[in-house]
């Protein structure tokens, strides 16, 4: 278990990366502009969200790159909840083993 | 738990999340829902994990109900907090990809609300668990199997009632763009529960170990 001692730091950089990579990765590759076909006849009362006006449409952006930070904030928190036990344990162990000995 | 393969894993698992970008990025834009679909590849992995965890945590909870076997409640407990985890992640990218494809945060529809209460059942494991009193461990198992027993109801929720929630179908009929990059992240999903499960279950049996020195301790007096 000394192993996952080291696991913290890296691990931090890569809950920083993967929150803002995919959203990055992703946005980069998003098309400028949707291709308009007419909507079916049954539909055509109805406005396309891409055809709303821009104050209306709701950026996608945020809510990707919330959605990646959450994950990795919820997973960090839980790795550092599972560290602290464990430390705390640790030291426990120790004085009582010592303890036992005397 | 896992022994020499714990490093190995570990090393795994981060390579994988940190490849996950590039794949999840260079797959093809979904041309409905645009950018927010690219929440499907941790959303949908995620969920499957927490079904995974629910089915661990109810089959070691079995195990422990039926031989007694505190190796069995040790798995179990740890299966439970991560169903609790991978519930939580589910629940909250759902809302944030929902919010964008269908206009609302949540839908008290079947999927949506079965999802919930699975995941609240968990939650009640863990707090029985932990304020539950003596005995509670056989409690929270009992709670774990019927968390299990709803596992496959949540599964089929959105093929038998009418649900906005997209259906069973979507994953085996994914491009073939899309189909490697969301593999590549269950697998990646899986490890890392593999390796939480791992940590976790060590955590478990030091606190074992622990209550076992306590009562060694409070019994030497009485035998010197």
């Amino acid at each position: 278990m000394q192993f996952l001692k080291i696991i913290p730091t890296p691990f931090v950089l890569l809950v920083l990366w993967m929150t803002a990579a995919v959203p990055m990765q992703a946005a980069r590759q998003a098309p400028a502009s949707q291709p308009r076909t007419a909507p079916p006849a049954a539909q055509d009362e109805y406005v396309p969200l891409s055809e709303l006006p821009p104050d209306e449409q709701l950026p996608a952006v945020p809510l990707v790159f919330i959605a990646y930070g959450l994950i990795w904030l919820a997973v960090l928190v839980y790795v550092i909840t599972i560290w602290r036990r464990q430390s705390a344990v640790e030291k426990e162990l120790q004085v009582l083993k010592r303890q036992l000995r005397s | 738990m896992l022994g020499r393969a714990f490093p190995i894993l570990v090393t795994v698992a981060i390579a994988c999340f940190g490849a996950a970008p590039f794949l999840i990025g260079a797959a093809p834009y979904e041309s409905t829902m645009g950018l927010v679909q690219k929440i499907f590849y941790f959303h949908a992995p995620s969920g499957m994990t927490m079904f995974v965890g629910a089915c661990v945590a109810g089959c070691a909870s079995a195990a422990y109900l039926f031989t007694g076997k505190t190796s069995a409640d040790r798995i179990a407990a740890a299966a439970v907090e991560l169903t609790v985890l991978f519930g939580a992640i589910v629940l909250m990218t759902g809302p944030l990809w929902g919010r964008k494809a269908w206009g609302v945060w949540w839908q008290w529809d079947a999927r949506l609300t079965s999802s919930l209460l699975l995941w609240m059942m968990f939650v009640a494991c863990l707090l029985v668990r932990k304020y539950g009193g003596p005995g509670s461990a056989k409690l929270a198992a009992a709670v774990a199997l019927f968390g299990m027993a709803n596992v496959p109801f949540v599964y089929i929720s959105v093929n038998v009632w009418r649900t906005v929630h997209p259906k069973t179908t979507v994953v085996p009929s994914l491009g073939a763009g899309m189909r490697g990059p969301f593999w590549f992240c269950v697998a990646a999903f899986l490890l890392l529960f593999l390796v939480l499960l791992a940590v976790r279950v060590r955590l478990a049996e030091q606190q074992s170990e622990l209550e076992t020195l306590y009562l060694e301790l409070a019994d030497r007096p009485a035998t010197s």
